[in-house]
């Protein structure tokens, strides 16, 4: 193993540039490099010595692969790969280039959008008017104002606005998906009622932020909306290891 | 610079948090992985998820809804408004709104944690591990995205 390894942000066809300007992880930041074999590349640099999930390094990974996403197909890595040399590296996009070539091709003109549906935070009063359950244990606390009888109360709510963002999150699915050309349920975020990410192909992207512009705002007593992208591809990748094809050693 | 366009941008609230938390998950969970290469640890990451998932469901946020329910109803009561009052009136959604927000700051504030603050200088390896008590205003979002673009 050399020094502290080679940091890998991306799989890229090979004879696409990087980025100018664009640099890596670490403080100061890593030169980036690129690893051909064949027809694929990998974007690298030298691991930072010590390297964690950092703020700033989630950062620049984030921002390397989102200029690589605008010049093209991208096999965005998760965040913190680190190969333990560059020979590995090129055995490892020799040995999977079919693979690596068919994917690529599959992603070529989408990106990602990822959509979260959270309770509404400002409909306090749209909960209290419409949940029949809230409002009977309003009156409750109103006759007898006492602890329990407001933990009842604030759960009710809490309940009623998860119910009513979930509701809304389903709603929306049902409308985004035939927008889309793959959809991802995206991992479990706490409070999240919803959290999918769509491929979506870059003409259809205005198309589809418009739908969902006109969603939130027709929804807006039930749910809040957030959404990011046009992102590198990261929920369409494969995310189970590829085999290292008698590569890696 | 880039063209993404994050979350503020396209839902009508205002942001709640930076903008890297809303695809911090995706960065962590998602995206090709492979078996040859080492990934880091991120254990200070997955220890403050968890706290974030306690706060949401617990007796405090709970009695801060409850308050701000009581607070509509004491609303309703001194003006004598009418449903459609309470449901567009600005009193009346004010005070829900700031009550609740309340609430869902103290979550907001963990996930900051989980990512570090904004202005924080990010050299020091502890520093995402005993995030500091802390409080941001959770309308930073535009100092946010220019750090992220910068």
């Amino acid at each position: 193993m050399t020094e502290s390894g080679v940091y890998v942000y991306a799989i890229i066809p090979a004879g696409e540039a990087l980025p100018a300007d664009a640099v890596g992880v670490g403080g100061p930041p890593a030169v980036l490099r690129l690893i051909r074999d064949g027809r694929v590349a990998a974007v690298v640099s030298d691991a930072p010595p010590q390297l964690r999930a950092r703020r700033r390094d989630l950062m620049a990974h984030q921002d390397l692969l989102l200029r690589l996403t605008e010049g093209g197909p991208v096999l965005p890595m998760r965040f913190g790969a680190v190969a333990p040399d560059e020979t590995t590296v090129r055995a490892q996009l020799a040995g999977s280039q079919a693979e690596h070539l068919a994917m690529l091709r599959h992603l070529d003109q989408s990106v990602e959008i990822n959509v979260k549906a959270l309770p509404a935070q400002d409909a306090l009063a749209a909960v209290v008017a419409e949940e029949k359950d809230v409002r009977r244990l309003r009156e409750a606390v109103r006759r007898r104002p006492d602890y329990q009888a407001n933990v009842r109360l604030g759960e009710a709510v809490a309940t009623a606005m998860s119910r009513r963002a979930s509701e809304a999150g389903k709603k929306l699915l049902h409308e985004l998906t035939p927008m889309a050309r793959a959809v991802a349920a995206g991992p479990e975020v706490p409070g999240c009622a919803l959290n999918v990410s769509f491929l979506v192909e870059r003409s259809e992207v205005d198309a589809f932020q418009e739908t969902v512009r006109r969603f939130a705002d027709a929804h807006m007593e039930s749910v809040e909306l957030r959404v990011a992208g046009p992102l590198p591809c990261y929920s369409f990748v494969s995310s189970r290891g590829l085999r290292p094809t008698a590569a890696g050693v | 610079m880039t063209t993404t366009m994050y979350a503020d941008e396209v839902a009508p609230c205002p942001p709640r948090a930076g903008t890297l938390y809303d695809v911090l998950e995706l960065i962590l969970d998602r995206g090709m992985v492979i078996d040859v290469f080492i990934r880091v640890s991120l254990v200070g990451i997955e220890i403050l998820k968890i706290d974030a998932r306690i706060v949401i469901a617990s007796v405090d946020t709970y009695l801060r809804f409850a308050e701000a329910c009581n607070r509509l109803d004491l609303e309703r009561d001194s003006g004598s408004t009418t449903i459609p009052e309470l449901l567009g009136g600005r009193a009346a959604k004010s005070v829900g709104k700031r009550k609740v927000r309340k609430a869902a700051e103290s979550v907001g504030d963990t996930v900051r944690k989980a990512v570090g603050s904004g202005d924080d200088d990010d050299d020091e390896d502890e520093r995402e591990e005993r995030p500091k008590k802390r409080r941001t205003p959770a309308r930073d979002g535009a100092s946010r995205r220019r750090h992220a673009e910068a």
